[in-house]
């Protein structure tokens, strides 16, 4: 367990880089970052939480849970910006509006297909880090209660049969 | 007729209408598992109702232009051979539908799954149904291919609908590599007569004259996916497979649907086909052979639904037969043949599954004398098994009058091997009626839901009925058979009381026919030993050869490649740095390599290029994982500096990003590993080869980059004009971050490429981690 200065920390950082990776994201067309960079941040916000809270509390949050699920929501919206246009008969990718168009704005953020793939390659990338390490601590939280379980059988767990057991894993 | 913009086209609705059924049936079917069939049936329903509304509308085209620089369009027709075939996908799909609707809920039970996996078997079955459809009114020939692999997929799942059975596993994907990879070959075709002809259009195609040797090969790849469809040999080995699929499936796939997609096909093409005399003689003696050993084989087996699959390569092969004998008779009797088959034989399937729900036995020797304990399904079955074996008063006489008019035509040899043909039919049939119904009884049957029974009786009406009031049949079957609008095809079908050569030949179908069936055991050692050849020798042999051989390559490559991680990076490395050595080589060198001045500006940048350096060849050297991961971290640490210093602000970015997540998975995976390995890989001493062998490997690689990258960076190009485009380009993207724009935009497609990537890494990780589960 980390102490409650990092769990702290950890808590009150969660919305600010949540906001960051937003900014990122959706002002990526205007400024440095895109849907990669903005994926990668928010990852890492979650990450945090699960470096201090620790895999077992980490894998009681719907984030962690839902993350793969996330990563083909983000292919499947990619996918579609990219072929909905063929079949209206354009090419694979084709945006909307078109070139010298006008486009609606927000402050600095555009209404524009191309964000659209954008969210969809941040989505790809936050389901893929949150939830293949998330995979990782689920199974080393299982690993760590077994290996609690067998100590609590067997009072003296010698080096060697460990070393068979875990070759025995590979 | 053209279409008319804003008006509805009946075309497109019956898309439309056919799409939406999956889609509402598995809607419905995930908030009510209960109401999947009942949803199911509603929507098969409007789907015939739009076809049979068609038949009074007349020919329909739907025509957009699609990727008009590739020459596509989205065009539908919905003409005659269109009509007939979605009526029998919409027809026949309803009576399995409502067979379904009972009989699928009891299947779950007795393989002790939820029934709410229901949605999953009616959604697929109806985008099958659907996919069925689009195949036979889409008239551009790519539009076509889509639909066709579209029903590959959807029978894939329907085969393997029991999915815990190895049994099922294996023949979904047999029934998908015959189908899928002779689809490959209909693809090579289509392609082929693009070249040819340069149109995909179905309807200019069929004017053509196709005399040259390509166009001619073209159609015999189109021909040989056809035939692989309609399960014909040698390519019939999947369809008897597929009789793992439950009941419903192959009521509907193996009669009237999957197996007619194939002569549907051939259908299509037939007026470019049959300018080709080989294709047609070789279509007589695909269809003979598969008359003959699917007739065969059928008398022999013993499981009900394999004695139907088996019937169904031999009824097929008449069909390609007359497709064959192609005269005045023959393509109108293979549409009419195609129509009363499919009535009679899906009857007869669902036949086999009520016989085994009730008796819970698959096998004929297991059941027998259920005349008095089931007599509404015997009168329904024995109806159309009447259909089939061509009695009078049912449509089938009507089918085979046709085919032995065709045959007789041709000449006597065809009519006695018509008579054959039919008389083997009337053995398999009368066998399968007889086995059930008559004799004694060896199993006391359950009672089954009505749902199970009405059906059947229904087609076999439908065939008694259409057998004594023809002129509704013979209209479809002339529509399916009109190849030029103007000059519309003629079926004459009555009863002639007379000793006409088609009423001869049936009649000695029928004494034949009697003759084999209660001299069953004076042949069946024969047969029987037929069969067992077949299996030796038999073309799934080689199939099995094939999958086996091709496992043990992808074995073998798998055991040079990824024994270790030190092979497979080296697989990676010592071609590249092979390869980008000749390179350095062959390439002219003079001013190659050049040595730039050094400005007291360029001072940081050296500075973190040093600390780069020394950085990579730091991490060779600490030996415990962690200090590995760090030093490595720091590598790219110092490289996202260098990248901010020469002005890419967002590959820094990245970088460090990137960085850092890294070095979170490597610890993660650290913390995975057994201590124990991790400590004894530490302590031991690496083997002296393997090092020799990496510092060799490593400085080759390294070397050569070296040595690129010099030269690149000696040599700046000449003209910016990549660059120069895309900075001019960002603004018209409404974009004013150019890197971003490239990602999302320019190079869009490689960007789709590589998230596709990842996904796939997040399910290789899940697999091997979590057993593939999502959640």
């Amino acid at each position: 367990m980390t102490s409650p200065i990092t769990r702290f920390g950890a808590h009150i950082l969660f919305l600010p880089i949540m906001m960051v990776a937003a900014a990122v994201l959706v002002k990526g067309y205007a400024d440095i970052g895109d849907g990669f960079s903005a994926g990668v941040i928010a990852s890492l916000g979650v990450i945090l939480q699960a470096v201090a809270y620790g895999p077992v509390e980490f894998d009681r949050l719907p984030l962690a849970r839902f993350a793969p699920v996330a990563t083909f929501l983000g292919l499947l919206t990619a996918l579609s910006t990219a072929f909905v246009p063929v079949l209206f008969g354009k090419p694979i990718l084709y945006h909307y509006p078109p070139a010298g168009e006008e486009v609606i704005h927000f402050g600095s953020i555009e209404l524009i297909t191309p964000v659209a793939f954008d969210i969809g390659v941040f989505l790809v990338v936050v389901g893929f880090c949150v939830g293949s390490l998330a995979a990782v601590a689920r199974e080393i939280a299982r690993r760590q209660a077994e290996r609690e379980n067998l100590a609590f059988e067997r009072s003296e767990p010698s080096l060697a049969t460990a070393e068979t057991r875990a070759r025995g894993d590979l | 007729m053209p279409d008319q913009m804003g008006e509805p086209n009946l075309a497109l609705i019956l898309l439309i209408v056919a799409f939406a059924a999956p889609l509402c049936t598995v809607l419905v079917g995930l908030w009510r598992p209960r109401w999947t069939g009942p949803a199911a049936i509603a929507t098969t329903a409007a789907a015939l109702m739009v076809v049979l509304g068609s038949y009074r509308v007349g020919d329909v085209s739907f025509s957009r232009p699609w990727v008009s620089d590739l020459g596509l369009a989205f065009h539908l027709e919905l003409d005659g051979v269109a009509r007939m075939f979605a009526l029998l996908a919409t027809g026949i799909g309803l009576m399995v539908v409502l067979y379904a609707w009972r009989y699928i809920p009891l299947h779950l039970a007795h393989y002790n799954r939820s029934l709410e996996e229901q949605p999953r078997f009616f959604g697929f079955l109806l985008l099958f149904m659907a996919a069925m459809v689009g195949l036979v009114m889409s008239a551009d020939t790519i539009l076509q291919f889509v639909f066709w692999d579209l029903t590959a997929i959807a029978s894939f799942f329907l085969i393997g609908f029991d999915r815990d059975q190895e049994d099922s596993r294996a023949s979904a994907m047999m029934a998908l590599l015959v189908t899928g990879i002779s689809a490959v070959l209909v693809l090579i075709g289509v392609l082929l007569l693009w070249v040819e002809f340069g149109t995909f259009d179905l309807v200019v195609l069929s004017t053509e004259i196709t005399t040259s040797t390509s166009a001619q090969w073209a159609l015999a790849l189109i021909a040989v996916g056809a035939l692989a469809k309609s399960a014909q040999v040698p390519l019939h080995f999947w369809l008897p497979r597929a009789m793992a699929a439950p009941t419903p499936v192959s009521a509907y796939l193996h009669s009237a649907a999957m197996v007619a997609a194939g002569v549907f096909l051939v259908r299509r093409f037939y007026p470019m086909i049959q300018q080709v005399e080989w294709l047609m003689d070789a279509m007589l003696v695909v269809g003979f052979a598969s008359i003959v050993i699917g007739g065969i084989i059928s008398l022999t087996r013993d499981n009900l639904k394999q004695i139907l699959a088996y019937s169904t390569i031999s009824q097929y092969g008449y069909v390609v037969v007359m497709f064959g004998l192609g005269n005045a008779y023959g393509l109108s009797g293979a549409m009419f043949y195609i129509f009363a088959h499919a009535l009679v034989k899906s009857a007869l399937f669902m036949t086999a599954g009520a016989v085994t729900e009730a008796t819970g036995s698959k096998y004929m020797s297991k059941t027998g004398g259920l005349l008095r304990a089931m007599p509404w399904l015997a009168v329904g079955s024995g109806m159309a098994a009447a259909g089939l074996v061509a009695l009078p008063l049912t449509i089938g006489f009507f089918k085979d009058e046709l085919f032995f008019a065709s045959a007789w035509e041709r000449g006597s040899v065809f009519g006695v091997l018509a008579v054959m043909a039919a008389s083997f039919t009337f053995a398999y049939a009368g066998r399968f009626w007889k086995g059930i119904f008559l004799g004694e009884m060896r199993t006391q049957p359950r009672p089954i839901p009505g749902m199970l029974t009405a059906p059947v009786v229904v087609l076999g009406a439908l065939a008694v009925i259409f057998g004594i009031w023809t002129p509704w049949v013979v209209d479809i079957a002339e529509q399916a058979a009109t190849i030029d609008v103007a000059h519309p095809a003629h079926i004459h079908i009555a009863y002639h009381l007379d000793l006409r050569a088609e009423n001869v030949m049936a009649v000695a179908a029928w004494v034949v026919g009697l003759t084999i069936i209660f001299t069953e055991r004076y042949w069946r050692e024969a047969a029987v030993t037929f069969a067992r050849l077949g299996d030796i020798l038999g073309p799934e042999r080689i199939y099995w050869s094939t999958l086996r051989s091709l496992e043990r390559l992808s074995d073998w490559i798998h055991r040079i490649e990824v024994r270790d991680l030190r092979s497979r990076v080296a697989t990676i490395l010592a071609p590249t740095g092979i390869l980008i050595g000749i390179a350095v080589v062959m390439t002219p060198n003079d001013d190659a390599f050049v040595i730039g001045g050094f400005q007291r500006t360029d001072l940081p940048l050296a500075t973190m290029l040093i600390a780069t350096t020394l950085a990579s060849i730091a991490v060779a050297i600490p030996r415990g994982h962690l200090r590995i991961v760090l030093t490595l971290s720091c590598v790219g640490f110092s490289l996202a500096v260098i990248y901010a210093l020469v002005g890419a602000p967002d590959v820094a970015l990245v970088a460090v990003l990137v960085e850092t997540v890294l070095g979170i998975f490597f610890i993660a995976m650290l913390l995975l590993m057994p201590r124990s390995i991790l400590r004894f890989e530490t302590r031991e001493p690496s083997e002296r080869s393997g090092v020799r062998r990496d510092v060799l490997l490593a400085g080759l690689s390294g070397v050569m980059a070296f040595f690129v990258v010099w030269g690149i960076l000696s040599r700046p190009s000449g003209s910016n004009l990549l660059i120069n485009t895309y900075d001019r380009l960002t603004p018209m993207a409404h974009g004013k971050d150019v890197v971003t724009v490239i990602l999302a935009d320019f190079r869009g497609f490689d960007t789709l490429g590589e998230i596709t990537v990842i996904s796939l890494v997040l399910l290789g990780v899940l697999g091997l981690i979590r057993k593939g589960r999502l959640r």
